[in-house]
C-alpha cells in the first residue's frame, strides 16, 4: 500500500513545495496532510530529543545537544529549515539520501551518531512526510557546533567503510507470514524508534552486534546501563505482561511502580507516549517475538 | 525577669536542644542510613503507584487497593523534599542513585518534588470516582512528575 502511494507523492511534493514557499504557507490539503502525517513520524522516530539542547534552553530542533560516545562527543545539528544553518536547502532527493545512505548533500558521509542504519528502513513516503513536517517548522539561524572527535574516528572518509560493515540500505519488506501488528511493530522498533541503537550492544567499531539484538548493554548512552528487552524470562522482559509493557510505553510506569528516568524517560516523553495505543500494542507484539537472549 | 523564670527558660531550651539533637541522631545521622531511608520512602511511593497501575491495567487490583496506593503516594508527596534528600546523600554514599546535580539545582528539584502533591491528590480523587480511564489519566500525570526528576537527577540503576 505504501509502495503504491510513493510515485504519486514523489511527483506531487517537488511541485507542491515551491508553491508553499511562494504563497508563504500551505493552503493545499495534500500538504497539510503530509505535514500532519510527518508530525507523527517525527514523534515515532524520536527526532526532537537529540536535535534539541533542552538542558541549555535551546530552541527545538536547533541541535547542539552533546552526545558523548567512546569515539568522542558529537554535537547534533540544526534541522530547522533555515537555509544557512539548517536543512532549508535540502531537496527531497538530498533528504532521502541522508536517511537511506547516510550521505550529506555535498556527498560526504554522515557520522552514524545520526542513526541512519535504522532510519534506512523507513519508507520513502514516511521520509517525505517527515521532511514536509520539518519544513513547516520555523527556520532558526542557529549555527552548528563542530563535533569533538579523536582520530581516527574524526576521519569522515572512513565512514563509508563502517557503512559497508554495519548497514544494509533500504526498507525491509513486510513478512507475509506474520500478522500486520507484528510487521508494524518491527517497523516501529527497527526503523522509526531505532530502539536497537541503545538496547543492542555495540562492537568496538560502534556497529550494532546483531547477535545480541535488543539484549541490553552496560555501556549505553551517557554511560548508562540499558536493559535487555528480549522476552528472556530472567534477564529480559519475560515476566512482564502485555499491559505492563504497554503501560511502560504509555506512562513510563514499571510493574513495581517505579517510573523510567534517564534515556527511556525521555523516549517515553517524546515518543512512545505520543503513539496511538494501536502502535504501542504493535511494539509489544513484535518484542514478544524476538529471540530471547540472556 | 526573675531568676526562676530564667532558669525555667534555660532548662526548657536545653531540653529542646537535647531532644532535637537526640531526635536527629535517633533518626538517621549516618548518611548511608539516610540513603536507605530514602529508598524505603521511594519503595512506598512505587508500591502505591504499582497498586493503582494494577487496577488500571485490570490485573486483579481492587479499587480499594488502588485507593490505599494513592494514599501512600500522597503521604510521600507531602513529605518535605529536604527530609527525603538531605545533603550529603548523593551517589557514592551507600548505594545512593541521586546525582549531585539534584542539590546543585535544588530549587528545580524541590519544585519537581512539590508537583507530585497536586497530582497525587487528583489521583486519589479519580479513584474515588471509579472511572478506569480517568484514573489512568491521573496516574499518567502523577508518573510524569516522578519521571521528570528521575530523568534529570537519578543515576541509572540495574
Amino acid at each position: 500500500m505504501r509502495r503504491r502511494a510513493l510515485p504519486l507523492t514523489a511527483l506531487v511534493l517537488p511541485l507542491a513545495l515551491p508553491f508553499v514557499l511562494v504563497t508563504g504557507g500551505g493552503a493545499r490539503a495534500a500538504d497539510a496532510d503530509a505535514v500532519a502525517r510527518g508530525g507523527y513520524i517525527f514523534q515515532a522516530a524520536g527526532c526532537l530529543g537529540c536535535h534539541t539542547n533542552e538542558k541549555a534552553g535551546g530552541a527545538p530542533l536547533t541541535g547542539g545537544r552533546a552526545l558523548a560516545t567512546p569515539f568522542g562527543t558529537f554535537f547534533t545539528p540544526n534541522i530547522t529549515p533555515d537555509p544557512v544553518h539548517g536543512i532549508g536547502r535540502w531537496s527531497d532527493a538530498d533528504f532521502l539520501r541522508a536517511f537511506r545512505e547516510g550521505v550529506r548533500p555535498d556527498g560526504a558521509a554522515l557520522f552514524p551518531a545520526f542513526p541512519y542504519a535504522s532510519y534506512t528502513r523507513m519508507t520513502d513516503r514516511d521520509l517525505l512526510d517527515l521532511k514536509a513536517y520539518l519544513f513547516a517548522q520555523k527556520p532558526q539561524p542557529v549555527a552548528n557546533r563542530p563535533h569533538d572527535l579523536s582520530p581516527p574516528f574524526s576521519w569522515r572518509f572512513l565512514v563509508p567503510g563502517w557503512q559497508l560493515l554495519y548497514m544494509t540500505a533500504g526498507p525491509v519488506a513486510d513478512d507475509p507470514s506474520k500478522p500486520a501488528a507484528w510487521n508494524r511493530g518491527r517497523y516501529l522498533v527497527d526503523a522509526l524508534g531505532h530502539c536497537g541503537e541503545c538496547h543492542t550492544p555495540r562492537s568496538l567499531l560502534g556497529g550494532l552486534d546483531q547477535s545480541r539484538y535488543l539484549a541490553g548493554t552496560p555501556d549505553g548512552p551517557d554511560g548508562d546501563k540499558v536493559p535487555n528487552i528480549t522476552p528472556h524470562p530472567a534477564k529480559g522482559l519475560g515476566k512482564w505482561s502485555d499491559s505492563d509493557l504497554a503501560m511502560l510505553l504509555e506512562l513510563g510506569l514499571k510493574p513495581d511502580g517505579d517510573v523510567a528516568g534517564g534515556g527511556m524517560g525521555e523516549v517515553v516523553r517524546n515518543t512512545t507516549s505520543k503513539l496511538t495505543a494501536e502502535d504501542r500494542a504493535a511494539i509489544v507484539t513484535y518484542l514478544r517475538g524476538v529471540p530471547p537472549k540472556e | 525577669m526573675n531568676n526562676r523564670v530564667v532558669n525555667a527558660l534555660a532548662a526548657a531550651s536545653l531540653s529542646a536542644l537535647l531532644v532535637a539533637g537526640f531526635g536527629g541522631m535517633a533518626g538517621a545521622a549516618d548518611p548511608a542510613d539516610m540513603v536507605k531511608e530514602r529508598q524505603q520512602t521511594m519503595k512506598k511511593l512505587g508500591g502505591g503507584m504499582g497498586a493503582v497501575a494494577k487496577f488500571v491495567k485490570n490485573e486483579g487490583g481492587t479499587q480499594e487497593d488502588a485507593a490505599k496506593g494513592a494514599e501512600a503516594v500522597l503521604a510521600v508527596a507531602k513529605m518535605d523534599a529536604k527530609a527525603v534528600f538531605p545533603t550529603g546523600t548523593a551517589v557514592g554514599v551507600g548505594d545512593s542513585a541521586a546525582k549531585p546535580e539534584l542539590w546543585q539545582n535544588w530549587s528545580a528539584a524541590e519544585e519537581k518534588w512539590k508537583a507530585m502533591q497536586p497530582a497525587a491528590m487528583k489521583l486519589a480523587e479519580a479513584i474515588k470516582g471509579g472511572d478506569r480511564a480517568q484514573i489512568g489519566q491521573a496516574l499518567g500525570a502523577t508518573s510524569k512528575t516522578c519521571g521528570g526528576c528521575h530523568e534529570d537527577f537519578r543515576v541509572k540503576k540495574q
